[in-house]
């Protein structure tokens, strides 16, 4: 049994090295990461709620996405960010999709003073070949502009009503992202997580938002207005700087 | 609605040591170091009979399902099943009926024919690099994998005809299929096999269907360029217009590469890209993935198809109705009928004939001629051999 022993030790030590712990350990706990679509403070229904814009246009929403880079938790006590996720891509494309989506993370229990994040695809990544990671994978799925070499970081596309004439006939699209524009956010919040009672924090982002902050709205009546891709994207940076600041983060 | 990173967490190291850690308790000392040392070896070792099927580099790797990694016998035996009338209900229709090697896997039908002459419901699609295509599959996305797919024309009755019970009764009766369905998936019994064994051999056969040596791919890899034509295309295609610096900033943008999307061009997403006016969308005689989802504002939306080969792919569209690729650049370039769930990015292009005929030259760049002519997706036996 004695030389069985020795024989089988280096045996379980290296199963035990190698095996993913999940054993609940008190000191982490599970939150929730919600995202939540809106326009207009409305819950974001893709394509079948019609929106009012500002300027007396009508508007259904086809698309809303954006990315999201190292999603972090601060630590109150100044200590590293805790990461909850590298990349993210956060999408509404289809009627049949809800306007809130959650995601689970398990991080170390304490006290917290905010969120952060980069809105787009963060730059080291930004420049990659999507097949170089798994097909399945968030930095595959479709958004890589081949023509620049980079991700487009956020879409909005919708087909406007702009004569009153109950037809949704102009279509705007508005693609956005290069490295310049990639911007990092920062949410001051204090909140605790100790595995009970945990606060659910949610990311808003409102499409409306993003074309009108309520004193500046986009012009999309303007054809030269109605379609942001690739290179010109002077003109998207209106509409990606209050997109960039118009995100909420609720603690609740 | 959210993608983002992940990992999967074995749990077979967790086995092993539970495993020896029992053993321990009720085994002789050497039966548990024997058990222990066969662990280790098998744990070592892949499955025995897997394939790793060459893939080219530009591409992220095919996702082969666990539960049915390509084996030499499951790709052999999904092959001949593919090409096979066995599996329809009067043994006259194969899979490869519909979908013929040398039309990169389409029938140069409007809407392919079935059993009894019966006229299938929609336009065959191609199956170049099908196995890359993870997220949804037919025109409405009504499979969720290749597996899953296989189940439905073969039950189809416009397409083969059959019941699964009766393909079933039939292979287990099978003097060469029963041993090879038996080997490919390790049955004891007749009764095993079930549905699921074919539709995972016919899938095994479809992912090893890789395109990736047309002229595009040569030139991405700098060993060919573009012809002036093609590069016209090329840059209507890509939308380089839209680089207000570049060399193309005059150029019309062709808006392809939204949905069409490389290194498959496609991005398996479902459009409506204007081909029926539909004031009401419950205008729509085919609702598309409406009739998948049940919900009236995906009515008239489709899969958007992979480009690769098109030119060998004709006619065009979910309904075929389109003969010519030249039908199809006009279609987009006139932007397509109106519906409120149109496209966004289906609108008049206002491309001339030139910039049309580039447009064209390039697509044809798409065509891998090594890929229909290739020996191994063609049948193996003559059908009903």
């Amino acid at each position: 049994m004695k030389a069985c022993f020795y024989l089988l030790l280096p045996l379980l030590l290296f199963t035990t090295a190698c095996e993913d712990d999940d054993d609940p350990v008190s000191t982490e706990a599970e939150i929730s990461v919600a995202f939540r679509g809106e326009f207009g403070d409305e819950d974001l229904a893709i394509q079948s709620a019609t929106y009012d814009y500002p300027t007396g246009e009508q508007l259904k929403v086809l698309l809303f996405q954006y990315y999201v880079s190292d999603l972090e938790l601060l630590p109150a006590d100044g200590g590293d960010p805790v990461q909850l996720s590298d990349i993210e891509l956060v999408r509404w494309m289809s009627a049949t999709e809800a306007a809130v989506s959650t995601k689970t993370f398990t991080v170390p229990t304490g006290d917290y003073i905010g969120v952060r994040f980069g809105l787009g695809v963060k730059p080291e990544l930004n420049a990659q070949d999507p097949n170089n990671f798994p097909a399945n994978g968030t930095l595959n799925e479709n958004e890589f502009w081949n023509a620049a070499a980079r991700y487009v970081f956020a879409k909005i596309e919708a087909n406007a009503d702009l004569e009153a004439d109950g037809t949704f006939d102009t279509p705007l699209t508005y693609h956005m992202g290069n490295d310049a524009l990639f911007t990092t956010l920062t949410f001051d919040q204090n909140f605790s997580i100790d595995g009970s009672n945990d606060p659910r924090l949610t990311i808003v982002a409102d499409v409306l938002a993003a074309l009108s902050d309520g004193t500046n709205t986009f012009n999309i009546s303007n054809p030269d207005q109605q379609r942001v891709h690739g290179g010109n994207q002077a003109i998207a940076i209106d509409i990606w700087n209050r997109l960039a600041n118009q995100f909420v983060l609720e603690v609740r | 609605m959210i993608s983002g990173t992940g990992w999967r967490i074995s749990s077979f190291w967790k086995f092993v040591k539970s495993a020896i850690l029992t053993a321990s308790f009720i085994l002789p000392d050497y039966l548990i170091t024997a058990l222990a040392l066969g662990l280790l070896f098998f744990a070592c070792q892949p499955a025995e009979d897997t394939l790793i099927i060459s893939e080219p580099d530009a591409f992220a790797g095919i996702i082969y399902p666990a539960d049915n990694p390509t084996t030499r016998a499951g790709l052999a035996l999904g092959r001949d099943l593919f090409f096979d009338p066995v599996l329809s209900a009067d043994s006259t229709v194969s899979c490869g009926t519909c979908h013929r090697p040398e039309l990169a896997f389409t029938d140069g039908m409007e809407k392919s024919i079935g059993i009894n002459g019966l006229i299938g419901r929609r336009n065959a699609p191609g199956l170049t690099n099908v196995g890359y295509l993870y997220e949804t599959l037919f025109w409405d996305g009504r499979a969720d994998d290749l597996e899953t797919q296989a189940m439905h024309p073969i039950a189809e009755a416009n397409e083969m005809g059959g019941s699964w019970p009766f393909v079933i009764s039939k292979l287990r009766r099978h003097a060469d299929y029963w041993p090879r369905l038996q080997e490919a998936f390790g049955l004891n019994t007749r009764e095993e096999l079930s549905p699921d064994h074919v539709g995972k051999a016919l899938a095994q056969f479809q992912r090893s269907l890789i395109s990736g040596n047309s002229k595009y791919d040569r030139v991405e890899q700098g060993l060919e360029t573009y012809n002036e034509t093609e590069a016209l295309g090329f840059a209507i295609f890509f939308d380089l217009a839209d680089d207000p610096d570049g060399a193309f900033a005059n150029l019309p943008t062709g808006e392809c590469a939204h949905c069409h999307t490389p290194p498959h061009f496609t991005n398996q997403r479902f459009f409506n890209n204007g081909l029926d006016l539909a004031n009401d969308l419950a205008d729509f005689s085919d609702p598309g993935r409406g009739g998948v989802t049940d919900n009236p504002f995906e009515r008239g939306l489709f899969r958007t198809p992979s480009l690769r080969n098109v030119v060998l792919t004709a006619p065009y569209m979910h309904d075929g109705r389109m003969d010519a690729l030249e039908e199809v650049v006009e279609h987009y370039n006139s932007g397509g009928r109106y519906a409120e769930n149109r496209s966004a990015n289906v609108f008049p292009l206002g491309l001339d004939d030139r910039q049309k005929s580039g447009l064209l030259s390039f697509l044809k760049t798409l065509t891998d001629t090594s890929f229909v002519n290739k020996e191994d997706y063609r049948p193996r036996r003559l059908p009903g051999h």
